[in-house]
């Protein structure tokens, strides 16, 4: 039995998975950059015995440790705005900024599931007065969950939608989202999560939708 | 010997590969396991190296497809994690396991595909 209470353990387990996903990331674009290092020294080794190499294989090798070192440095920056999500309890946030967050963060699970994350801003950004940590793990969990109403090969949009008093956070084209059950999702982590952020979770398996909607400042 | 290695990380597989073949060993590399079990069913090999986190069919279950097709093949993981849980679940279900973290030494990898296919280094 936890001694966290839900939301708090929410929050801690979102934490952790991403920053393992993210740091999963990290150790492929790392090891990719290990391997063809080894690479541009094998063919350093066979050059001192004596053997003809193509200079254009040098290129090849050292472009794709260029753009290895340049994935892995996205992945950090990724992680260091994730990271600092955490420094204020409550702040006036950018949804822009969260909803682009989430998605980066949310790219490898995504990857693994063969779907698409297609992300709509909105033309003005749209400012909150919230707690953005747990705003950006309600989303999470709001993705989590919409992954598994989207079947491989297919796109899940996410976007915001203003309307008069309140900004809309949808995740659309959840084609499967009928098929699961409708009492798997929110939980009562989700609900308590939901509440101390006064937003409102709505899902609408004809519109294949989920959504958040939140009070503008 | 002749090595197969799938991961949906290609670069990596195919500078592997490389590597692999500047020191004698013949080695292929796809990225999913879906070409995985084609090549195979069409050619064979010896080992296979395989990443446990991939998309359509992880590294579990294709061993499972290939060796279907090829009983005597071997096999190494490779993960980018390196928990004790994801050992565990390699332990669990693999039985003589050979588990990498990435990345990889070359000479470790060879020497362990040596190994499993009881073979001394050098031989290729």
């Amino acid at each position: 039995m936890s001694i966290l209470d839900p939301m708090a353990e929410t929050g801690l387990r979102f934490f952790g998975s991403t920053s393992a996903s993210i740091s999963h990331e990290l150790k492929n674009a790392l090891a990719i950059i290990k391997e063809n290092a080894g690479l541009l020294n094998d063919y350093v080794n066979l050059m001192d015995r004596g053997t003809s190499i193509d200079p254009a294989r040098f290129q090849t090798i050292a472009k794709r440790i260029e753009d290895q070192a340049r994935r892995a440095d996205n992945h950090i920056r990724t992680l260091n705005r994730f990271a600092h999500m955490v420094d204020e309890a409550t702040k006036t946030a950018d949804l822009n900024e969260l909803v682009a967050l989430l998605v980066e963060l949310f790219q490898r699970p995504a990857a693994m599931q063969q779907v698409t994350l297609k992300l709509q801003l909105a033309q003005t950004p749209p400012l909150v007065e919230t707690a953005p940590y747990l705003l950006l793990t309600a989303l999470g969990r709001c993705l989590a969950f919409a992954l598994q109403a989207v079947p491989p090969g297919q796109i899940l949009q996410v976007g915001l939608l203003a309307r008069s008093h309140e900004i809309l956070i949808c995740f659309d084209l959840l084609t499967g989202l009928s098929n699961l059950a409708p009492d798997s999702f929110p939980t009562v982590a989700e609900h308590a999560l939901f509440a101390a952020l006064k937003v409102t979770y709505t899902a609408e398996a004809a519109a294949q939708r989920i959504s958040l909607a939140i009070a503008q400042r | 010997m002749r090595v197969l290695l799938v991961d949906d990380e290609t670069e990596l597989a195919s500078a592997l590969a490389e590597r692999l073949e500047l020191r004698g060993i013949e080695a292929q590399w796809v990225g999913d396991g879906e070409a995985a079990i084609k090549l195979v069913k069409a050619e064979p090999f010896d080992l296979a190296v395989l990443d446990m986190k991939m998309p359509k069919i992880d590294g579990l279950a294709l061993k499972a497809h290939l060796e279907a097709i090829r009983p005597t093949m071997k096999f190494i993981f490779l993960t980018g994690y390196g928990s004790q849980k994801d050992y565990e679940a390699i332990s669990c279900q693999v039985g003589e396991i050979c588990y990498l973290v990435k990345p990889v030494d070359i000479q470790v990898l060879i020497q362990r595909m040596h190994d499993l296919l009881d073979e001394p280094q050098g031989e290729g």
